[in-house]
């Protein structure tokens, strides 16, 4: 049993946001949600989480439509983020968990164990405005997961915090998924993608581009990566048009390319109907002295800009752009503006 | 409609979600400063109202009252004319005049001989006496008086003692022609004079000029003021902790666990009862200082403090439990709508700042009820003109309006009903509109909307 989206249509006035979107989030699994800014993954959380409805089609989870399952079953932590500034750091947490029916004295409890797990105890007692902005984003956090939700959607959880936030952050994720969470986060971050998720789906301009496991995913690009070094000698790329490489037998294997060069090792992209170890039979063949071999599958980063045509990380500027003037970072929430396309 | 239905997953929380949210309100704006300064600012400032009739006495305490010096007194060998005059003077500042002034203890006389006329009017001129007397008589033995006073022909004083003079003179025609002091009194005795309606079976009804009941007045006048404020002031509370959460971007963290219409029922749950909360404790201090004004004024004053008292007096003697029932269910009612749309209207502004600009039109309307109301209070419009019939029944003025009528008995207790129950009524319609303005507005930001956007918004909801 999973989340399921099924043909999700949302139109903003002659905007279309989402246009037929469906995949499958399975259950228990950290799940990456990836597409460039205002590619639809706002809209899509917001219609998982019924605060906006779709024109057509339906999320459902567990089988029931996501309109009729409990409110407790999600955590949300939205990518514009916000606290009520002049509350107690521990009062807004204790009144987020009781909209989701916690007891108080539980909540708080909860509350103060999170704290002290994401390194701020002593903030329990500040009002939300004193703090850092990092710091206000990890309360947010705690916020979303106090009530213990089967289903934790997160936009861009990791912009904005410090390294070693990052790591305290991915070790809750790791809580959370032991305790059986589904984690479902949006990010520009491929490294996160790479390390946390076992399934993504990508989307662009309201369309899905590709939904799976990231193994499956990988695999249906049709090629290889091959990490190659060779002793004393530098890997150059050869022209973008098919010119010759440094390496003069590297072009004698039919459909292989160096995809980044450089100095201790170079990426050389392989065809599905290559096998790589005929790069490294043709290297030891011409006596070579390989000193580093890998075969790997191409990166999700990879994958973005060849499905995407742009990488990722322009989803950072625009983020960054949205933090100054707050009134415009609607984010990909940008359609919404259309008045008579009100939320829910 | 408002409320998403029970079965899906926002439904089974309603009430909780409700009480969650009103809860916040409360614990969140009972400890800012400017709860408490407010509540605190509203009790000196009540109590002092309340206490107007005593404080004004307090302070004038000291003055003797206005000096009028009688110059030629010697004309009227029979009496001793200073005490005449002093008590004719005195006993006609009592009488109740102009409602609006209703407030102040009427001013006081004395009466003294002045050695001559040079010496009375230098007094005038120098401000210890406010006028001079001159008593004479002309050729056919008549009184003759002369004013004089820095006071205009149409001052209080002056008609006062013009007033007095002519009972005086008539007094002394009536001596002259023989007619013993004892018939006299008999003579000035007032006739009996009844005022009936024009319907026999017509009893409830007391007078419909305002100016003659001036304790109705007061109170509607006093009873609009106070849902005014409340109107006005809570309604702003609500529409900035709209704005709060909107501009803070809280209200996708809560959107998320509760619907609009949770949200805002919450809202104007959690900051009524802090009003309402206010309301008692600004009210009480108020209500006891009206129903104790007469000892707190001895106590103060000394014994000869009753007169300070009467407009507390007549204020609290025409304040039947009848009209402080209907002022709470108009109060609580009338609250609800104004705030439902004032939480509404600031959903749609992004910014603290544009939060005036979007309620104006709400507030403008509640002037214009309170305005309506004080005019047809004071008899500027005709109480009984079919325009401000009509609007006492109209939601958004009957909380002025109606009370205001009920209050100086121009309306009968049906319709102050009816009122109610139409009132009642526009509460879910209110909060119906608020919530699908607050839909559409809550996660949109830039400009606030154009009219014509903000009706699809609603029809769409």
């Amino acid at each position: 049993m999973s989340l399921v989206l099924d043909g999700l249509v949302k139109r903003f006035g002659a905007v279309t946001a989402l246009d037929g979107i469906s995949f499958e989030v399975p259950k228990g699994e950290v799940f990456g949600f990836l597409g460039a800014n205002g590619a639809g993954k706002t809209t899509t959380m917001r219609i998982v989480l019924d605060i906006l409805r779709p024109d057509s089609g339906i999320a459902t989870w567990e089988g029931t439509p996501t309109t009729h399952v409990p409110r407790e079953t999600w955590g949300y932590l939205p990518e514009e983020r916000g606290l009520y500034p002049r509350l107690q750091v521990l009062d807004q947490l204790v009144f987020f968990a009781s909209l989701y029916g916690i007891p108080r004295d539980v909540a708080a409890t909860r509350a103060r164990e999170w704290l002290a797990r994401l390194r701020i105890p002593d903030y329990a007692t500040r009002r939300a405005e004193e703090l850092s902005k990092g710091n206000q984003q990890k309360v947010q956090l705690i916020a979303a997961i106090l009530h213990e939700p089967a289903v934790l959607l997160m936009d861009e959880p990791f912009v904005g915090l410090d390294p070693v936030n990052v790591a305290l952050l991915k070790e809750a994720f790791g809580e959370m998924r032991e305790r059986g969470s589904t984690l479902i986060f949006s990010t520009h971050q491929m490294e996160m993608v790479e390390e946390l998720c076992e399934a993504v789906a990508l989307i662009d301009r309201g369309k899905l581009v590709l939904a799976g496991p990231i193994r499956e995913v990988k695999r249906s690009t049709g090629r290889r990566v091959v990490r190659l070094a060779l002793d004393g000698k530098t890997i150059e790329a050869g022209t973008p048009d098919g010119g010759a490489t440094s390496i003069p037998w590297l072009d004698s294997i039919p459909g292989v390319r160096v995809s980044r060069a450089g100095q201790d090792y170079a990426e050389l992209e392989v065809p599905r109907d290559v096998d790589p170890e005929l790069v490294l039979r043709t290297a030891l063949e011409h006596g070579e002295r390989v000193t580093n071999f890998l075969i790997a599958d191409p990166s999700i980063e990879e994958i973005f800009i060849e499905r995407v045509g742009r990488p990722p990380a322009s989803a950072e500027e625009k983020h960054l752009a949205g933090s100054v003037s707050a009134p415009a970072a609607a984010g990909s929430a940008a359609p919404v503006r259309a008045a008579s396309e009100p939320p829910r | 409609m408002t409320a998403q239905p029970a079965k899906t997953g926002f439904g089974r929380r309603t009430l909780p979600n409700i009480t969650a949210v009103a809860r916040r309100e409360i614990t969140a704006r009972i400890r800012t400063r400017a709860y408490r300064f407010t509540t605190v600012f509203l009790v000196l400032a009540g109590t002092a109202l309340a206490l107007a009739p005593t404080i004004v006495a307090f302070i004038d305490r000291g003055s003797t009252g206005s000096r009028v010096e009688l110059v030629g007194g010697e004309v009227l060998p029979d009496y001793d004319p200073t005490v005449a005059f002093q008590q004719l003077l005195n006993a006609s500042a009592g009488t109740p005049t102009i409602p609006v002034g209703g407030q102040q203890p009427p001013p006081k006389y004395v009466v003294a001989a002045a050695p001559d006329l040079e010496t009375a009017r230098k007094d005038v001129v120098a401000g210890t006496a406010s006028a001079a007397l001159v008593l004479a008589r002309d050729s056919n033995g008549d009184l003759t008086f002369q004013l004089i006073t820095k006071d205009g022909v149409l001052s209080r004083s002056t008609q006062l003692i013009r007033q007095s003079a002519t009972s005086i003179a008539i007094q002394d025609r009536l001596s002259r022609a023989g007619v013993p002091p004892v018939d006299q009194a008999t003579l000035f005795t007032p006739p009996s004079f009844e005022l009936l309606p024009p319907d026999p079976n017509d009893t409830g009804r007391g007078p419909l000029n305002p100016a003659e009941d001036t304790g109705g007045f007061l109170t509607g006048f006093g009873l609009s003021i106070a849902i005014f404020m409340a109107i006005i002031l809570y309604g702003q509370w609500i529409a900035y902790s709209v704005a709060e959460e909107k501009s803070s971007r809280v209200m996708e963290i809560v959107l998320a666990a509760a619907t609009p219409f949770q949200l805002l029922a919450g809202k104007v749950i959690g900051v009524g009862a802090l009003a309402l909360l206010q309301y008692v404790i600004v009210s009480l201090p108020m209500i006891l200082a009206l129903a104790f004004q007469n000892q707190i004024a001895s106590l103060v004053l000394g014994a000869d403090a009753a007169p300070a008292a009467a407009a507390g007096g007549s204020v609290t003697s025409s304040l039947s439990i009848g009209i402080v029932a209907t002022f709470g269910v108009m109060l609580l009612l009338g609250f609800a709508v104004y705030a439902s749309l004032y939480a509404g209207a600031a959903s749609l502004v992004s910014r603290q700042e544009d939060i005036n600009q979007i309620v104006a039109p709400l507030t403008f309307v509640s002037v214009i009820g309170y305005l309506v109301s004080t005019y047809a209070g004071t008899g500027l419009i005709p109480l009984d003109s079919p325009v401000v019939v009509a609007l006492s029944f109209v939601p958004l003025f009957s909380p002025y309006l109606m009370l205001t009528r009920l209050s100086l008995g121009a309306a009968a207790p049906w319709e102050g009903v009816v009122a109610m129950v139409i009132l009642a009524l526009t509460v879910p319609l209110a909060l119906w509109i608020a919530a699908r303005l607050y839909r559409s507005g809550v996660l949109l930001y830039g400009q606030p909307p154009s009219p014509r956007t903000l009706w699809r918004a609603i029809r769409a909801g």
